[in-house]
């Protein structure tokens, strides 16, 4: 088990994915079985890793940096291999790893067209090792070369597998196919926000002692190291380069066309984990590095949290797609997300991480429902949905269970992270200012009710009522058993942490309040 | 005879290589005319790479058409021997003989598909702009020559010091002179006008070679003139190569866009990534650090140099199996050769400077020197770089998404794709370094030492 301690662990958790990407280009293509068998070992590998380092990880000092080493990468710059976890990672890390075999499961039997298992498999595994390597990451530059990795494997995803209909998007002159617009908007947004974001990391760099350890970072940013109009800036790009992937209203426009053109294993891998990497960049490197920054700030990120609640509902109500709804109550979600975060007290930061968990968990199975629904009728258009309770009764009351746990429905996961933030933002970090922040939390409070009432109103639309003509003729499947091994274990996680919320809680209470309590004493 | 130039290229990486092992200290010649340090040592061995790969690149091209064999390579190893007199000259004259030599049987190589209207007038544009370029630069030495009587650049910089002219105003004269003469060879705005037609209309291993190896030699002659002969007055040619530099990234990038010829794309990505590559020299000559300046335009100097020879290499290898220089006519071309598909996605993403693809470690020494003092003009430099990254993705992906998003045009094609032997050694080669230099930078630590040694002495 001394392996697992020593850094070794965790980097076969990176690692191994990308690896297993490489062998699988090697096999050859006629040998579909073969490349559908290894990729899913290679996943339920990385995934059973991971487990394994939770007997080994520390709970009881859940807030140090632990399984992690360093090592020289580039001597010249003093950028090093340096990796860890404490709690806030911890669960992250592990959804991770989960969600990924759920999504190899899921595609054993529903590849998206144009079939091409090898090229596919080996982009969800390349995926991986990037979403798992930002997680452990504990130097800026490692961080930055990991949070980049997940662009290529996704643009592709999206450009390749996406969805093919033609539409007329503004500022281009002839139509254009779903896929081909959401991908590359998806990546230039984020590229956008990144090349900023590495400016910042550069910042940070040269005022503080020329290194891009994050732990060291913060014991300088800590101490006062970084301040003035400096720390203005960096605080700007880093928020640029984390809101962007979050993503926080006004940078989300991206989003309700990447996670509706995407394939469905994209869109669960997009809402599940890829946006978390910006919430999670707040915590780890923007907070910790920048305390003073994040409380001049936090009111604006509160703000525009609130108005991305607001919003994300209102645009939900509007819809009339189904996969466009799920993704634009990601940016209600989110807004969540970010409102607990801006509150900088432990019970915020908390509802931030079990809010991404939570949304990990039941936004993911949404798209898995979305998607394949979608295939089964072949269109996403609730106005001619319907019955779907009657037509396919297990996906029906999947989706029914889903939008439960979604809206927030206490006993089920979404319940925690919606209530804690509201109630974070209730009684902000001293100093804050606090009519802005129960002013937000009105504004998340009443977004709870219209997430209500879409969610609801989508329930009524697509599952209940008289199913329409249209599908007489059809022979609809309903879910097959690769569908269910993929969204079941989801299922019982909903459940999990919705009873036991401890789960998330115990892993990183201690992490959240230790990170507080350096940044902003007491 | 192919095999005759191909093996007296590899064999004279074995002198370097003996050089580099028993390296102790710099050593002078011809009264300190001509020196082999490790930087030099470095390029030459670069230069003669990409001399290399170029070649392999040629093989298939020049046997194709029968004539002027002996020619092609003569020139091409020419133009070599010029650019390793330029990393190793220390005086002006040996400079501008090195220069020249260089670019001279450019000219004749550009215009070598002597049937082609287009050949023939990019040949005839970049004959005159050269010209022009090589009394630029001539007059800037002569004003030199008068101000100090000296040719030598140590002896140039005692005499500068001694007689304080460092901020002569004949000293800047002469160094815009020089920037501009150089200018031409690396086609920054404004003087980048001949390269896409030159580049369209020469063989496409002759473009190759003219955007990785003539531009890193004029880059070389650059960094080497403005360190050791006017870095005195690098305040005022700074903010000139400044103002070059941002105008450069934006402009090539801006007309990048709107190609639909891969050679012209490549012709104003690489005016654009030049941009790049000057940026360090203005700061340094502004913050007076050389020594992170020197590095980081060295260091992008040599990523670029791969992974653009890999871009031409995907290209060419498209352009032959479509027929066809309008890349949105390639749509879903990847499907015929997936491995040819995957090389390109990885030079063009790498020129993107997307991890763990090489060009991001490019970029991000670029960014790390432009801020390392925190000068004004560094960091509006590093803006503007950061914003023409996110530009130049946009016609970089481009070629990606045409080859494996779009449909098929002939599905029915039967013709098969063809990868010759020579072409896949290049391919390896530059694909190799391309994902060496992203993931293990470290490599390239040393320059960080090489570059300081350069500047101290």
């Amino acid at each position: 088990m001394e392996l697992l301690t020593n850094g070794i662990g965790l980097t076969a958790v990176v690692f191994l994915p990308i690896i297993s990407a490489l062998v699988l280009t090697a096999i050859p293509k006629s040998q579909e079985l073969l490349i559908k068998g290894f990729a899913l070992v290679s996943s339920i590998v990385t995934f059973v890793l991971s487990v394994l380092l939770l007997p080994q990880f520390d709970f009881s000092n859940a807030d140090k940096l632990q399984l992690g080493n360093k090592i020289t990468w580039i001597k010249s710059i003093n950028a090093n291999y340096e990796i860890g976890i404490d709690g806030i990672s911890l669960p992250l890390l592990i959804l991770s790893t989960f969600i990924t075999v759920l999504a190899i499961v899921y595609s054993i039997e529903h590849l998206p067209e144009p079939k091409s298992p090898k090229g596919f498999l080996a982009l969800i595994l390349v995926l991986e090792t990037g979403m798992n390597g930002t997680f452990v990451a504990l130097d800026l530059i490692l961080f930055f070369v990991f949070f980049e990795i997940v662009l290529l494997p996704m643009y592709f995803m999206i450009g390749i597998w996406g969805d093919k209909t033609v539409r007329s998007v503004a500022g281009f002159k002839n139509q254009i196919e779903t896929r081909l617009y959401a991908s590359i908007k998806f990546f230039v947004f984020t590229l956008f926000g990144s090349a900023f974001m590495l400016l910042g990391f550069l910042g940070l760099y040269y005022r503080g002692n020329k290194t891009f350890s994050i732990p060291e970072l913060i014991e300088l940013g800590t101490s006062g190291a970084f301040t003035g109009t400096f720390a203005t800036l960096v605080f700007a790009v880093l928020f640029l380069g984390f809101a962007v992937k979050v993503p926080m209203w006004p940078l989300h426009t991206w989003l309700p066309d990447a996670h509706t053109a995407a394939p469905t294993v994209g869109s669960v891998l997009l809402a599940a984990i890829l946006l978390k990497l910006g919430s999670y960049g707040f915590i780890r490197i923007a907070i910790p590095i920048l305390p003073e920054q994040a409380k001049a700030w936090a009111p604006a990120i509160a703000i525009l949290s609130a108005i991305g609640i607001i919003y994300g509902s209102l645009a939900c109500l509007a819809q009339t797609d189904l996969k466009r709804l799920i993704a634009f109550s990601s940016v209600g979600h989110m807004g969540f997300v970010m409102l607990g975060i801006a509150s900088l007290t432990p019970i915020g930061i908390n509802a931030a991480i079990i809010g991404m968990v939570a949304h990990g968990v039941i936004t993911g199975l949404l798209f898995f429902l979305s998607g394949s629904m979608a295939h089964t009728y072949h269109t996403r258009d609730m106005g001619r949905l319907g019955g779907n309770m009657k037509l396919l009764p297990k996906t029906g009351a999947l989706l029914g269970f889903t939008a439960m746990a979604s809206l927030g429905l206490p006993g089920l996961a979404g319940f925690w992270g919606e209530f804690m933030a509201l109630l974070g933002a209730f009684n902000p970090l001293e100093g804050l200012n606090v009519t802005i922040f129960r002013s937000s939390m009105v504004a998340g409070a009443i977004g709870t009710v219209l997430t209500a009432g879409y969610l609801l109103w989508m329930l009524q639309r697509v599952n209940l009522g008289e199913p329409s003509e249209e599908w007489n003729e059809m022979e609809l499947h309903d879910a097959d058993g690769y569908e269910l091994a993929a969204w079941i274990p989801l299922v019982i996680l909903t459940i999990l942490i919705g009873v036991f919320p401890k789960l998330i809680f115990g892993a990183t209470n201690d992490a959240v309040v230790s990170l507080l309590t350096k940044a902003f004493g007491g | 005879m192919a095999a005759f130039a191909l093996f007296g290229t590899l064999a004279s990486l074995a002198p370097l290589v003996i050089q580099w092992a028993n390296y102790t200290s710099p050593l002078y010649a011809f009264e300190n005319s001509y020196v082999v340090d490790k930087f030099s040592i470095i390029l030459k061995g670069l230069f003669i790479l990409i001399t290399y790969l170029t070649f392999l690149l040629s093989i298939n091209f020049i046997e194709s058409d029968k004539y002027y064999q002996g020619e092609y390579y003569y020139l091409l190893l020419s133009s070599l021997l010029g650019a390793l007199v330029v990393s190793s000259s220390r005086d002006l004259l040996t400079i501008f003989i090195g220069i020249e030599l260089a670019s001279t049987p450019m000219f004749l190589l550009s215009g070598w598909k002597k049937g082609d209207r287009k050949s023939n007038e990019g040949a005839i544009k970049f004959f005159l702009l050269g010209v022009l370029s090589a009394s630029l630069i001539l007059y800037g030495f002569s004003l030199i020559y008068g101000l100090t009587g000296q040719l030598v650049f140590s002896e140039i910089s005692t005499y500068l010091l001694l007689n304080a002219l460092g901020d002569s105003p004949v000293l800047l004269l002469s160094s815009i002179l020089v920037i501009s003469g150089i200018g031409f060879k690396i086609s920054v705005v404004p003087f980048h006008s001949w390269a896409p037609d030159t580049y369209e209309g020469a063989p496409l291993p002759i473009t190759a070679y003219l955007s990785v190896s003539s531009k890193a030699t004029g880059f070389v002659a650059l960094i080497v003139l403005l360190t050791k002969v006017f870095a005195t007055s690098g305040q005022s040619w700074g903010v000139i190569l400044a103002i070059i530099s941002g105008a450069t990234m934006t402009l090539g990038n801006l007309v990048a866009l709107q190609q639909s010829n891969p050679v012209r794309l490549l012709a104003y990505s690489s005016i654009s990534q030049a941009g790049f590559i000057i940026a360090p020299l203005a700061v340094a000559g502004i913050t007076g650090n050389y020594q992170d300046g020197i590095f980081a335009s060295v260091t992008y100097l040599i990523i670029y140099a791969f992974m653009n020879l890999g871009a031409f290499l995907s290209i060419h290898l498209f352009s032959n199996f479509a027929g066809s220089d309008n890349f949105y006519d390639w749509g879903g071309i990847a499907k015929h050769s997936p491995l040819a598909g995957v090389l390109t996605t990885v030079f063009f993403f790498s020129l993107a400077g997307i991890p763990p693809l090489g060009g991001w470690f490019a970029k991000f020494v670029v960014f790390r020197s432009l801020l390392s003092t925190g000068e004004i003009v560094g960091i509006s430099l590093a803006i503007i770089g950061a914003i023409n990254a996110v530009i130049a993705l946009v016609y970089y992906a481009r070629i990606s998404k045409v080859i494996w998003m779009d449909e098929l045009k002939n599905p029915e094609q039967e013709q098969t794709f063809e990868f010759q032997n020579p072409l896949k050694v290049v391919g390896a080669f530059t694909v190799l370094i391309t994902f060496i230099a992203g993931v293990f930078p470290g490599i390239f630590s040393y320059l960080g030492e090489v570059s300081s040694i350069f500047f101290g002495n």
